[in-house]
């Protein structure tokens, strides 16, 4: 993948979608071959410098993995433990650190009202936008996101998927989306890939193909 | 359960409640920990509800085995370090104790200095302290006996033959009380009955007053207590009418005054001399002296010597309540 | 391989029958053991006795100088408890960290190593280590801390490892791989989610400190139980009511506390999100927990210097000289074997008479709310009698019951069964609250009287948590039965005081492993037992 790319992962459930993301993010360990990412083999890797390339990852994970007792501030600044020492993030817990930076990610993502609430109030596509809060305070070079507009609807969907777009763009990262909707799809990426039975089947850039065509992918690998 | 409770209260686990964290600010925190830094500073001159302190110029603690009635010790007690402390000009105070083995353990660890033993504990202490030295005893503990009871539904009637008690349920005092269990087993094996072989094995009342009471409830049907107890629960009227005295044993030494050697350093070498010459000057004529050896049940204070111990000492190795 | 695959689905029954019939099997041996079917084991003629005990209670001492050395002593207990708990909380909270299943990952060895090193202090009652405390620290406060906060230490680090691991893992699993360390990683995403298990548990655990601050004063440590065994030597009963009831106000006071920030912690208020809020009664709680601590270190003048003090030294060396190596005569092994027996008796058979009566009282003692007058009248009345079952402390019920009980087995397991009510009791009601009230309602508009409704509609539902909490209970009732043995009453308490008052160490050191293999033992078949019944 090349800086500022944005590319889908399509294909059915269990095609291994899911496992793709956690090889890159280390994870899975992988059980043949390898990833290179930013210059490393996140397996090959332990303690700090592993920690460091995680940090340069951020995942907003299929099932969310939000923490629910906490208050919402702590859950997006959780995006930034991979950075902070653990005195400062024993502090933050008493008394939130880098509040600018969380509102601003909260205001993104039209939550900023609810900064002090305990996430486990939220509803499931709240929930989601606080993930992707989370990933927007750490400022990772690669985001790995798992259907991350799956509980949103249309209009915030498309929001959801030009902000990360907009943040891997920004510093010159990538996005490496799994996505359910082809529109969506082609929509925000620069290039798709299909997997069927944890294999590529399919890899073109976007521009190249219509929806129709993609949603008979979709249709074949059903 | 506890666990599970927790878990049950708190529902399913997406739903367990707010950070404990949360519950303080960073300030409250500091303030908080600033109060705890204060008062640990400010401990340092209290004395404590539970203890004294031992600190060099501090009194000397008398205290004594809980043979009796606490609150009739507190009373007595309360007197003899009066007496002392005015006699003495020393500054005395009586601590109480709840069982006998702590009583000798707490004049090892120096937190009691004179203590009241029997004469199966003073050994043990004395034992245990390397420069523990006894100070008096009373005129009485040179000739101290025993009682057996019964429950009168027995049907045994006083005797001299300790062989009739072996089938019955039994019960001792204190398990190292002197008068309650150690003499009296020595004198029962003397007559052929195993000192432990009673049904079921013999109890330990824990006090000459449990005692009584195990014995007017039937539940044992004969027990053993010290005969100054007997007597005087006898006079008070206090001995329920179900128990009959039923043996009495020969005599024995008992009772004594145990001094422990940190006093010595801290009060002064010619302590142990001093407090003797106060107890064995007590006199029945002066009306203070009077009360106190009237507390004790005695005519006057004798001094002693570890010599007279040594067959106590012998009969608690042979019952294994000595190492 | 077809015989495995052809393995019955009623497999799971079979192991609770097993388990049932075993239990069945167990509690019969014991009540032979105890002599309940071997001749009498009562005795009515002490009827006299236990009556001037019971007729007490409603005359409790009240004059002005006992109230006094009562209200001092009620402080003291106080302070021992808080502090006790408090160390026992820092002490877990280390602990669990050695001893969770995220820290040892997959090295069960380790994992399992440590656990077992738990057990040596958790294997010993607050009043064994009250006892051993005495013989090295003298007079001073911190026996009562350190025999509370040592064994209650080491089950909270149990506990608190259970809570930590039963955590969901997602959170934390998706902060290791945004880059967090372990330790944050762990903050953030597993403490959260346990807190609340955390605290409820703290404060659980203090209201357990203050019983057991009473039983320490029994041995001599100062406090409510010291003055309580004081009357209770001489047998002064009018005194000894005036303690229970004092203990009995500590413990409510303790309860309804507990209660209430435990209650506020698993149904936190909603609260404006927009703005940071703290909950108040839980900010009142902590500060308050704290100042109580910072109150008793100042009202008991604790000195750390004393732990480590020439004397404090010096006798530990003594005791430890003495206690190694362990005795290993013969005598002593069948002495403990037969008395380990006896101890296994009495905990089952109290364990069992706690759990018939907690199952029969539930129906009255649980909260219902909107029902008349008199059901509410009745259910404060059985939990008020449950309050003082547990608040009398079990060397007394002990004294008592071997009134009218010929001595044996029966009146220690009897003692140790109705304070396990009393605790049992209240545990089986609130489960018994908990429990759908929706199939019962249905049964009662359909015609069935109140104790069928019950016995179809609460019991069955109500079988599984009953079962999990009395196989606890059994586990500290094995631990209780060395504190009445330790006053008299039978099973290998009665050996470890002799011992004890022989000072005979080394001996004391063999029996104190006895004592710690049996706990062992009894815990590892309660989990057993829990396991095959979940």
């Amino acid at each position: 993948m090349a800086a500022g790319e944005r590319v889908a992962v399509v294909g059915a459930s269990g095609a291994g979608k899911s496992t793709l993301l956690g090889v890159v993010n280390g994870s899975v360990p992988p059980t043949a071959g390898g990833v290179r990412v930013h210059g490393g083999d996140p397996a090959a890797l332990r303690g700090r410098e592993l920690r460091r390339l995680r940090a340069r990852t951020g995942t907003i994970h299929q099932h969310l993995e939000l923490v629910g007792p906490l208050r919402v501030v702590h859950n997006v600044n959780a995006g930034r433990l991979g950075s902070w020492s653990a005195a400062r993030a024993l502090r933050s817990l008493v008394q939130p650190h880098g509040l600018d930076d969380v509102r601003s990610a909260l205001e993104q993502v039209g939550l900023a009202d609810r900064m002090f609430e305990r996430t486990d109030r939220l509803s499931g596509g709240e929930r989601q936008r606080v993930a992707l809060a989370r990933v927007l305070v750490q400022r990772p070079d690669l985001v790995l996101a798992d259907e991350p507009a799956s509980a949103l609807d249309p209009a915030l969907a498309d929001e959801a998927m030009r902000l990360l777009g907009e943040l891997a763009a920004d510093r010159g990262g990538a996005l490496l989306a799994s996505l359910h909707d082809p529109a969506l799809a082609l929509r925000h990426c620069d290039r798709v890939v299909g997997l069927a039975a944890g294999r590529v089947v399919l890899d073109a850039p976007a521009a190249s193909l219509t929806l129709p065509e993609l949603e008979a992918f979709y249709g074949v690998v059903r | 359960m506890s666990l599970a409770r927790a878990a049950r209260s708190g529902g399913p686990a997406d739903a367990l409640p707010a950070s404990a964290v949360h519950a303080f600010s960073r300030r409250t925190l500091l303030a908080a920990s600033g109060l705890a830094l204060a008062t640990t500073l400010a401990a340092c001159g209290r004395t404590s509800p539970v203890s004294g302190p031992s600190d060099p110029s501090g009194p000397l603690r008398i205290g004594a085995i809980p043979d009796q009635d606490p609150e009739v010790l507190q009373r007595l007690y309360g007197i003899v370090a009066d007496a002392l402390s005015g006699a003495l000009d020393l500054d005395v105070s009586y601590a109480p104790v709840t069982d006998y083995a702590a009583a000798v353990s707490l004049f090892r660890t120096g937190d009691l200095d004179l203590v009241w033993f029997g004469g199966l504990t003073g050994v043990q202490a004395r034992l245990q302290t390397a420069g523990a030295v006894p100070i008096a005893q009373r005129d009485i503990d040179a000739d101290f006996h025993s009682v057996f009871v019964v429950n009168a539904a027995t049907g045994l009637t006083p005797s001299d033959d300790l062989a009739l008690l072996a089938g019955r349920r039994f019960t001792y005092g204190s398990e190292t009380s002197t008068s309650g269990r150690l003499m009296p087993a020595f004198f029962l094996r003397e007559q052929g009955v195993d000192p432990d072989g009673f049904p079921g094995g013999p109890g330990f009342s824990g006090s000459h007053d449990a005692t009584l009471a195990l014995v007017a409830s039937g539940t044992y049907e004969a027990g053993v207590l010290n005969e100054q107890v007997w007597t005087s629960r006898t006079a008070e009227g206090a001995v329920d009418p179900a128990v009959v005295r039923y043996a009495r044993t020969p005599a024995y030494s008992d009772y004594h005054w145990l001094l422990g050697p940190s006093a010595v350093d801290r009060l002064g070498e010619d302590l142990p001399d001093r407090l003797t010459d106060w107890f064995t000057g007590l006199s029945a004529d002066d009306p203070g002296d009077a009360e106190v050896l009237e507390l004790f049940g005695a005519g006057s204070f004798i001094p002693t010597e570890a010599a007279n111990y040594d067959q106590i000492e012998e009969i608690g190795r042979d019952l294994g309540l000595i190492n | 391989m077809t015989a495995v695959l052809a393995a019955p689905p009623l497999h799971r029954d079979r192991r609770r029958w097993a388990w049932g019939l075993g239990g069945l099997v167990v509690l019969g041996w014991s009540l032979a053991g105890a002599g309940l079917f071997s001749g009498p084991v009562l005795n009515p003629s002490g009827l006299r006795q236990f009556g001037r005990f019971a007729a007490a209670a409603l005359s409790p001492a009240h004059d002005a100088e006992f109230l006094r050395v009562l209200a001092e002593a009620t402080l003291v207990t106080v302070a021992y408890a808080a502090l006790g708990a408090a160390l026992a909380v820092v002490l877990g909270s280390l602990g669990a960290v050695a001893v969770s299943r995220t820290t040892w990952g997959r090295r069960r060895a380790g994992w399992t190593a440590v656990r077992g090193v738990l057990a040596v202090p958790r294997g010993l009652h607050e009043a064994v280590w009250g006892l051993l405390l005495v013989n090295v620290l003298g007079l001073d406060p911190w026996v009562g801390v350190l025999a509370i906060g040592i064994p209650y230490g080491a089950v909270t680090a149990k506990v608190f490892a259970d809570l930590l691991d039963e955590v969901p893992r997602g959170g934390y699993e998706a902060l290791l791989a945004s880059g967090a360390g372990r330790g944050t990683a762990a903050l953030y995403g597993l403490l959260p989610q346990a807190a609340g298990g955390l605290l409820s548990y703290s404060f659980y655990r203090l209201e357990c400190a203050v019983r057991s601050a009473v039983v320490l004063g029994l041995i001599g440590a100062g406090g409510l139980g010291y003055q309580l065994a004081l009357s209770f030597a001489s047998l002064r009963w009018e005194q000894v009511w005036a303690a229970v009831y004092a203990l009995a106000a500590l413990c409510v006071l303790a309860d309804v506390g507990g209660r209430a920030v435990r209650r506020r912690v698993a149904e936190p208020r909603s609260a404006d999100g927009s703005r940071p809020a703290r909950d108040r009664v839980l900010v009142v709680a902590g500060l308050g927990s704290l100042a109580l601590v910072a109150w008793s270190w100042w009202f008991l003048a604790l000195s750390p210097a004393t732990l480590t003090s020439a004397r404090t030294v010096d006798q530990l060396s003594y005791v430890l000289d003495a206690a190694w190596p362990p005795a290993t005569e013969g005598d002593l092994l069948t002495a403990i074997g037969s008395a380990a027996v006896d101890t296994v008796q009495m905990s089952v058979i109290a364990i069992a008479v706690a759990t018939a009566g907690a199952v029969l009282l539930s129906g009255v003692a649980a909260r219902r709310p909107g029902t008349g007058p008199a059901r509410w009248a009745a259910g404060l009345a059985v939990r008020l009698i449950l309050l003082l079952l547990r608040a009398v402390p079990p060397p007394v019920w002990a004294l008592v019951l071997l009134f009218v009980l010929l001595p044996g087995v029966l009146p220690g397991a009897l003692a140790l069964g109705v304070y396990a009510l009393g605790v049992l009791g209240r545990l089986v009601a609130e489960a018994s609250e908990e429990v759908d009230g929706r199939p019962r309602a249905a049964l009662r508009a359909s015609g069935a009287p109140p104790l069928g409704a019950w016995l179809y509609g609460v019991l069955p539902a109500l079988g599984g948590p009953v079962l999990a909490l009395a196989l606890y209970r059994w586990e500290v009732a094995i631990r209780d039965t060395v504190l009445v043995g330790l006053l008299g009453a039978g099973g290998i308490g009665v050996l470890l005081s002799g011992r004890i008052a022989a000072f005979d160490w080394a001996a004391v050191t063999t029996v104190l492993a006895a004592i710690v293999l049996l706990t062992l033992a009894v815990d590892l078949v309660s989990e057993r037992a829990r396991a095959a019944l979940r």
